[in-house]
């Protein structure tokens, strides 16, 4: 006969302060089969552990029920713990006390203790129909594809490579580099970034085991962790990649002029160009919506096939799918920069000289629009005043609650630069509401902002006017003087924060991965899991998961690379044994389980041979990822989900309605 | 008591704090984190002894009376731009209707505008009397002369009726 092991957590206080766990233990011993029940103060401790482990051999205990915190958090911890005695670590149920009952029902301690005693009472009616099951070893892939070619998905390729995995990098657009390679210099040391950036550009390009695809997208991905097979869709260049040598004599020639996304529109480029100065790889590109030959479909123009000695132009190129099989999915396609015309009272959009900080990234930076000049767009002389506002479109529930992490910084940064570009006397105002620099070295940097003449005034404008010769005015009162001030400024940076990237729904359902309220990615979990998604075998780096800052970003990218290391290293991964399986003889063939799983994972077979008669569904183990989808749809109820079957599941039901029937009648 | 105003010796009054609270129905007081930004915009600021800043800061610290007895919170001329431009959804403007509210029940000394305001809409139903009014072209003329249509009296039971609707107000 079955004999159960009841074994309560208290959680320190978390459970036992609501719950009353002698009297839930006193509970457990009455019900049928149980053979022991005790409590102890932290289950998932060595001493805990060792508790069911003595029980397992003491009391030959064959089932155990662990009422304790969520299955998500220790149910691996306890399986583990069981497995060790020699016993099926599946024989294990967990209870879950915490979540379900005492963190819900603080304040009604006996109700939540009556609801306690009739989860451990379905838990122990389920335990006793639970069935041994052994974990599928299935062999991976030991390559990865990044998803995303700035620098979280640079370092993370970059690292895995190194490590001797082949990686796939797939960048949108036209070169790698994203976000960082349009920055002027980094906080808090002032390094230039291009100078820091473009060496690992030009490294994953080498890399033997890199595989680069820029101007490409994924687009359909099928299998599961360790065997993935995804389909890139590799966009035309109209531009033979072996032959241009990046001369840009096209782009000379060119007469479509379209605005250059690069230097965030401010400045225009040709429908035929080359991504950056810094573009890896340096080949140039079409942009098929702006050119003349290939927007009219017409023999015309043709200036770029002319000039082009190398004869790389080809306008007659075709989009391409490229499929490749992977293990594992870094996902680190980025953040964009909160469009500030949205909040209207600054009159981003309106005014020219209101400009967002992304903007004067490209304005300061050597490379940019001006050749690093910071100069006021109106006049284009050297602003006698600049004033920055923080917070623009972050800390507001108008549109994002969160704070955007690296404004601060960015802003401590731009002011520093600018009083280093500009005149003395010119005037540097930074309107802040609360000025976060908590980085290794942060602070300092802010000291250094202080010591260089850049005034700080506690508070944030109620809107900006414009006056006609584009400079502009506001009022804003200071917490500090208790003064309403009158600012005049020539420029106006607005700390515009980081949202989640436009692309990420799109990604997120790809790889079956979700994402958090803000509409960044999720993490499986926020303290201890932050490198992975829900999604097994993907895995975030950088500013998909939240804003970052470049050595956040570096440091999640690296980690995020040691997690697909861990997974792939071997060779091969254990799944679990939760899978479908069809009753052959109640499958009417209808395929609705067919059209529903996500993972593919039902096959229509017949028994004949012949193609249109006595199709059964049939599940193929390795797809198989046990969510149970087809089980519920099933009409006929001949597809089961191990250790979540029909009369596993209903037993639980029953018990849930049968309120205490205890041994000997008390 | 937890907190004293050393300038004044005024204590908070957590009573009042909890009546302004309900008086929100649920718009947020204390999620205010002192941006400022309604202060730098307020129309009557210079017309202003205590901030809207310092108005949200003082009702969340629970220093209610001294607000709903004075004349402060009758300056605000109710522009609404705390309201847009408010980064928490916390806005000023609200917290001083409350507080208004709080100082008509317990019979504080209203500015006379107000009642005279009051006493006009229970008298025509309107908030703004019927006047002539003078055009750029100096000429005064009046609905009359204009050729619009006259505006039906008050019906008789209208003071009841709003009497009684402003009553069975939650």
């Amino acid at each position: 006969m079955t004999k159960i092991g009841v074994y309560i957590c208290h959680c320190g206080l978390n459970i036992a302060g609501i719950v009353d766990v002698e009297k839930l233990t006193e509970y457990a011993k009455t019900l049928p089969n149980v053979a022991v029940a005790r409590h102890y103060t932290y289950m998932c401790s060595e001493p805990g552990q060792s508790i069911i482990q003595g029980d397992v051999k003491a009391h030959m205990i064959d089932r155990v029920v662990i009422a304790t915190c969520s299955p998500r958090m220790h149910e691996e911890t306890f399986r583990k713990a069981v497995a060790e005695t020699g016993l099926n670590p599946y024989l294990l149920e967990i209870v879950n006390l915490r979540e379900h009952v005492s963190w819900a029902h603080t304040h009604e301690p006996e109700r939540a203790t009556e609801k306690a005693k009739d989860l451990v009472r379905m838990g122990v009616a389920r335990a006793r129909l639970l069935e041994p099951l052994e974990k599928r070893k299935v062999k991976v892939e030991k390559s990865v594809l990044v998803v995303g070619g700035g620098i979280a998905g640079i370092q993370s390729s970059l690292d895995l490579a190194n490590a001797g995995f082949k990686v796939h990098l797939v960048e949108k657009s036209p070169s790698v580099g994203g976000r960082m390679a349009q920055l002027d210099k980094t906080f808090p040391t002032l390094d230039c970034s291009a100078c820091i950036l473009t060496p690992k550009m030009v490294d994953v390009a080498k890399h033997p085991n890199i595989t680069l695809l820029t101007n490409a997208e994924v687009v359909d991905v099928k299998g599961f962790v360790g065997n993935y097979e995804v389909s890139i869709l590799q966009k035309p260049r109209y531009v033979d990649a072996k032959k241009c040598v990046g001369c840009e004599l096209c782009t000379k020639v060119c007469p479509v002029q379209i605005p250059d996304k690069y230097n965030e529109n401010l400045t225009q480029k040709h429908a035929i160009y080359i991504y950056s100065a810094h573009a890896v790889p340096k080949i140039a590109t079409i942009d098929p919506t702006r050119c003349l030959r290939l927007k009219t479909k017409k023999d015309v123009c043709g200036k770029c096939q002319e000039a082009c000695e190398a004869k790389a132009i080809e306008f007659d190129q075709q989009p391409q799918t490229i499929q490749i099989k992977v293990g594992g999915v870094v996902i680190a396609v980025g953040s964009e920069v909160f469009d500030a015309s949205r909040m209207a009272e600054f009159g981003y959009g309106r005014f020219k000289n209101v400009i967002s900080n992304i903007e004067f990234e490209r304005i300061s930076d050597a490379s940019g629009p001006t050749n690093g000049k910071i100069v006021s767009p109106t006049t284009g002389k050297a602003p006698k005043s600049i004033v920055f506002i923080q917070c623009v479109g972050s800390r507001d529930k108008r549109f994002h609650e969160y704070c955007c992490r690296v404004g601060c910084m960015v802003t401590l940064k731009q002011a520093i630069l600018a009083r280093e570009k500009m005149l003395e006397d010119a005037r540097i105002y930074v309107c802040y509401i609360d000025l976060r620099s908590f980085g290794k070295g942060y602070d300092e940097f802010y000291s250094r902002a202080r010591d260089m003449d850049i005034d700080f005034v506690a508070g944030i404008p109620s809107e900006i006017h414009c006056l006609q010769n584009g400079s502009l005015y506001f009022d804003v009162y200071d917490k500090g003087t208790s003064k309403l001030l009158e600012m005049h400024a020539d420029l106006v940076v607005l700390g515009t924060g980081l949202v989640p990237n436009s692309d990420l729904e799109r990604v997120s359902s790809l790889f079956h991965a979700s994402r958090s309220a803000d509409g960044f990615m999720l993490e499986a979990h926020p303290k201890l899991r932050p490198l992975e998604s829900a999604a097994a075998g993907v895995f975030l780096a950088g500013a998909c998961q939240g804003p970052k800052d470049i050595p956040d970003t570096v440091a999640q990218a690296s980690g995020a690379a040691a997690k697909a290391i861990d997974l792939l290293s071997s060779g091969e991964i254990e799944l679990e044994p939760l899978k479908a399986a069809v009753n052959r003889d109640l499958c009417s063939g209808c395929r609705i389980c067919e059209s529903i799983c996500p993972f593919k994972a039902i096959e229509m077979k017949t028994d004949t041979g012949k193609d249109n008669e006595n199709f059964r569904a049939e599940v193929i183990e390795a797809m198989c990822q046990g969510c149970g989808l087809c089980g519920s749809a099933c009409p006929t109820g001949a597809i089961e989900i191990q250790q979540f079957s029909n009369p596993q599941v209903l037993t639980q039901v029953q018990a849930a309605f049968e309120r205490a029937k205890p041994k000997g009648g008390k | 008591m937890s907190l004293v105003d050393l300038m004044t010796m005024a204590t908070p009054n957590l009573g009042s704090r909890e009546k302004i609270l309900a008086k929100l129905c649920g718009r947020e007081l204390v999620n205010c984190f002192q941006c400022i930004k309604c202060t730098s915009g307020c129309t009557a600021l210079k017309l202003l002894e205590l901030k809207p800043h310092e108005i949200m800061k003082l009702v969340n610290l629970g220093f209610v009376d001294e607000l709903a007895s004075s004349d402060i919170i009758w300056t605000c001329v109710t522009c609404l731009k705390c309201v847009q431009r408010c980064p928490q959804k916390a806005s000023p403007y609200h917290v001083i209707v409350a507080l208004r509210n709080l100082a008509v029940e317990r019979e504080a000394k209203i500015p006379e505008g107000y009642l005279k305001a009051v006493s006009q809409i229970l008298e025509t139903g309107l908030a703004e009397a019927y006047r002539k009014i003078v055009t750029r072209k100096m000429e005064t003329v009046d609905r009359e002369c204009l050729g619009l249509p006259k505006v039906s009296k008050t019906k008789e039971n209208f003071q009841t009726v709003f009497m009684k609707a402003m009553e069975e107000r939650p």
